[in-house]
């Protein structure tokens, strides 16, 4: 188990092993992708009061709940990077910030139109709107502070603080809809029956999206680990063995 | 439950007809954002192996000219 965790911090095993796993992930990413949006865009029945309106949350749901997934992911790798100095994560915390801020930016993005469309209005200052917002700022500070320390050592650490302490945002976007009266709908609860308000005609298309989004995540983070991975380590004989073998470039 | 909703490709596109700014910009937004994060890393991957090919290059070259000095 303990070797299994050394060999994982390593970052050219890693590298080596997604070289692997990406081919899978493509696949599997187009498979889930191409039904979950035929199923979204053109099975999904029209609902009673949104009509058509409500193929937005097929983009939106999916988009706003992986975002939430990065921020403790960041928390989570800031963390092994203080305490046990894995240079991967690090590398892992770096890369997921601005696919964090991604995912928040369009979470709000479709979220604003959509809104226009439902309450009226393209923005309120709700409580799960406005949380995440500071969602979007928090990544981007993680962006800007990183940049502005010129140690690596000290931007690591100092971005696992931020990152440890801004994770506390993700509860309070979580529950906003719960603790708070939000203009923002509350979660839905996915029913087996058919004629329930979310039937599972409307949900599964939903969790296909869901994973289909999942996958492409996982994706954007292994590209871009990948790309600082050989960033930092382009002096070791093993990147520069890779360079020499690729051709075409 | 699998029936198609929509019975032409320009009844597809109108989307209702209320709505289809709102539902086509979302889909669209999401389009760039897939590409756009799967592509900024392969150009910065192509752009690090040019890089590094180049340093290759030119070291190689350097010491070359130094062997033949001696």
């Amino acid at each position: 188990m303990w070797l299994w965790f050394a060999k994982l911090g390593s970052p050219r095993w890693f590298y080596e092993l997604s070289d692997k796993w990406l081919p899978w992930l493509y696949v599997s990413m187009l498979i889930l992708m191409s039904i979950g949006l035929f199923w979204a865009l053109l099975i999904v029945p029209e609902d009673y009061q949104q009509g058509q309106t409500i193929r937005i949350m097929y983009i939106h749901v999916p988009v706003a709940s992986i975002s939430l997934a990065c921020f403790p992911l960041m928390a989570v790798a800031g963390t092994i990077t203080l305490v046990w100095k894995m240079k991967l994560a690090d590398m892992v915390a770096q890369s997921v910030a601005p696919i964090g801020a991604w995912f928040t930016g369009l979470a709000l993005a479709t979220g604003a139109i959509w809104g226009d469309q439902i309450w009226g209005t393209w923005w309120a200052w709700d409580a799960r709107l406005t949380s995440l917002l500071i969602q979007f700022f928090l990544f981007i500070g993680v962006i800007a502070l990183r940049s502005a320390i010129d140690s690596p050592d000290a931007a690591a650490k100092a971005c696992a603080v931020l990152a440890i302490v801004g994770a506390i945002n993700v509860p309070i976007i979580k529950y906003s809809v719960d603790w708070w009266n939000t203009l923002h709908q509350p979660a839905s609860n996915f029913s087996m029956d058919p004629v329930a308000p979310n039937p599972p005609e409307v949900w599964v298309p939903l969790l296909v999206m869901i994973s289909a989004v999942y996958v492409f995540f996982a994706i954007a983070l292994i590209l871009r680990t990948r790309n600082e991975i050989l960033q930092r380590e382009r002096r070791s004989q093993w990147v520069i063995d890779l360079v020499a073998r690729e051709k075409n470039v | 439950m699998f029936a198609l909703q929509f019975s032409s490709l320009s009844e597809f596109l109108h989307m209702g007809g209320v709505y289809t700014f709102h539902i086509w910009a979302v889909y669209l937004l999401f389009a760039v954002f897939i590409s756009y994060n799967l592509l900024q890393p392969k150009m910065v991957r192509r752009h690090f192996l040019r890089e590094q090919k180049r340093r290759a290059a030119r070291d190689e070259e350097l010491a070359s000219k130094t062997n033949t000095q001696k």
